[in-house]
């Protein structure tokens, strides 16, 4: 793990707070590739834009995952002084994210044609 | 405590100006509490995105099952129910952490019952067509 290097901080929660919470983002982000494997099975019939989905899914869930360390940190540090400012532009962005993905699937099921 | 005259308090430096102006006032909560509200943000955001591979799935792989048009209510439903959820998703984490700033009560999620009537609106269709499907 990428965490173990420099002086990684340290916390005295035995809730495991920071950890739940990481480990809450990594899941999120396995959803994600499982939705983008699903939507690969729409490239055979609608091509390019399909690759859109795709795309648009593995970019979020490539965010979150680079993101994570710092995130994780930020987690630790708020623990051991007790504030932990909440995360806005993170879930902003993936509740946009999921939502613009919604609307593109909505697009294609009722205006692309199915040609399969 | 309110004889305060700057005209910018800052309760909390260190946070960027977008997130000082959706989380105006109170106090910084319990951060175990703003975590645990980032971790049900997510879940709520992990069941949209199922429901978003789900009406895929169903607009991909259930041509020969389905007529058209169920195929394709289905598939709408579950996806607006996906965009909902996962719209709805952010404004409960935000009204929660708002709620937690000022030390009121939480609110109740509007949310969960879109949820519920969502997915039985979905499952009685499902139903009604396998009841009416000829055999």
């Amino acid at each position: 793990m990428a965490l173990r290097r420099g002086p990684a901080p340290e916390h005295n929660d035995a809730g495991l707070q920071p950890e739940r919470t990481s480990l809450a983002w990594g899941r999120t982000t396995m959803a994600m590739v499982v939705a983008a494997a699903i939507f690969l099975r729409w490239m055979p019939h609608h091509g390019w834009f399909a690759g859109i989905l795709v795309a648009v899914t593995l970019v979020t869930a490539l965010a979150i995952n680079l993101t994570q360390k710092l995130r994780y940190h930020r987690a630790v540090r708020g623990i051991a002084s007790e504030t932990v400012h909440a995360d806005v532009i993170g879930v902003l962005f993936t509740s946009a994210s999921v939502f613009v993905l919604g609307a593109l699937g909505i697009y294609t099921v009722l205006f692309l044609p199915v040609d399969g | 405590m309110a004889t305060s005259a700057s005209p910018t308090p800052d309760p909390a430096p260190g946070r960027n100006k977008f997130s000082t102006r959706l989380l105006r006032g109170g106090t910084e909560p319990d951060p175990r509490f703003t975590l645990a509200n980032e971790r049900t943000f997510l879940a709520w955001i992990r069941t949209s995105l199922a429901l978003l591979a789900g009406g895929i799935a169903v607009e991909a792989f259930t041509t020969e099952l389905f007529v058209t048009e169920i195929r394709k209510t289905v598939a709408i439903l579950l996806l607006v129910l996906a965009m909902v959820i996962g719209a709805g998703a952010f404004f409960r984490w935000l009204n929660v952490e708002r709620a937690m700033r000022h030390k009121t009560p939480l609110p109740l999620p509007l949310i969960a019952p879109i949820l519920a009537v969502g997915g039985a609106v979905v499952a009685a269709i499902l139903v009604v067509f396998v009841v009416l499907r000829p055999l």
